[in-house]
């Protein structure tokens, strides 16, 4: 006799999280980011350069990231035909938004001990600073929090 | 006017994937060769224990020497040798895992070692290629 559809619904293990999958969507980002370097050496980083100015470049990177890690999340609870958890789903609201601030702050010191320092060229240096945190700040929002509910889940499995 | 120069780097990198991954499949058919078996392995079962973690560390290690010696700010050599350091431990570990796995009988999947390592490895490659082209742009811009 099957089971009723309550019951099968509980049985539904959680999702399971691999660092691959973070790390086939960070190669993708570094691709496209590294394609649009190399085919708009000018124009691409003075619109980052820009945005930062205004004020807009971390919001931006808040929501891509958020949006990324819970796509992510969702497309590998969707191919496991698991349901999310309730702490994976706090971890991927909250990590993303705090890795971004946090290096938000990291890279306003850089550009502050860049812009005390006397070197020629000084403009297009710390233009080089802030592209190099825009794509690291992308990369360490999306893999961190993947990173941290792995090490988590494995505790838990570990533990119990 | 696109910066293809950029692109030296890629090749660069790519000569630590080339003694890594071509070398030893071409070892692998010269050996089937000269024992005339009919045996044929591909790249994913000759490194299907995670083997491609140890590419992803000589690499990301290599990239963060390159980082040290350059003229960014100590922030920005710092969050990206961590980024990379954490890729390349987090790859050699699906290959000490595996090994582990293997050698203790408990349950393994070379499949699921296959892909960890793969994706981890690409992973480590494509932000080594961005960083590489990072430096090349911070050295023209201090050239200049």
């Amino acid at each position: 006799m099957s089971a009723p559809a309550p019951a099968l619904a509980k049985a539904r293990r959680i999702v399971v999280v691999r660092l691959a999958d973070s790390a086939e969507a960070i190669a993708v980002l570094s691709l496209v980011f590294g394609l649009l370097l190399v085919i708009f050496p000018v124009s691409f980083p003075r619109l980052i350069v820009h945005s930062w100015q205004h004020g807009r470049l971390m919001p931006a990177m808040m929501v891509l990231t958020l949006l990324l890690d819970t796509c992510l999340y969702l497309r590998v609870a969707h191919l496991l035909s698991a349901k999310p958890g309730v702490v994976a789903a706090g971890c991927l609201g909250s990590l993303p938004l705090l890795v971004v601030g946090g290096l938000s702050l990291l890279m306003q010191a850089a550009v502050s001990h860049a812009l005390a320092a006397d070197w020629p060229n000084l403009q297009a240096r710390v233009g080089e600073e802030i592209l190099a945190h825009t794509y690291l700040g992308l990369v360490s929002a999306v893999f961190l929090p993947f990173l941290v509910i792995r090490l988590l889940q494995q505790f838990k499995a570990t533990n119990s | 006017m696109p910066g293809w120069i950029s692109l030296k780097w890629l090749l660069w990198i790519g000569l630590y994937a080339i003694p890594v991954m071509f070398l030893p499949w071409a070892s692998s058919r010269a050996w089937v060769h000269q024992h005339g078996s009919n045996l044929q392995f591909s790249p994913k079962q000759l490194f299907q224990r995670g083997e491609l973690g140890l590419l992803s560390l000589i690499l990301s290690s290599s990239v963060i020497w390159n980082l040290l010696q350059s003229q960014f700010m100590p922030h920005t050599i710092a969050l990206g040798s961590v980024m990379l350091a954490v890729g390349g431990v987090m790859s050699v570990n699906v290959w000490v895992e595996t090994y582990c796995r293997q050698s203790t009988g408990t349950d393994w999947r070379a499949g699921r070692a296959w892909r960890d390592s793969r994706n981890l490895a690409l992973m480590v490659f494509s932000v080594a290629a961005v960083l590489e082209i990072f430096l090349d742009r911070l050295a023209r811009v201090g050239g200049q």
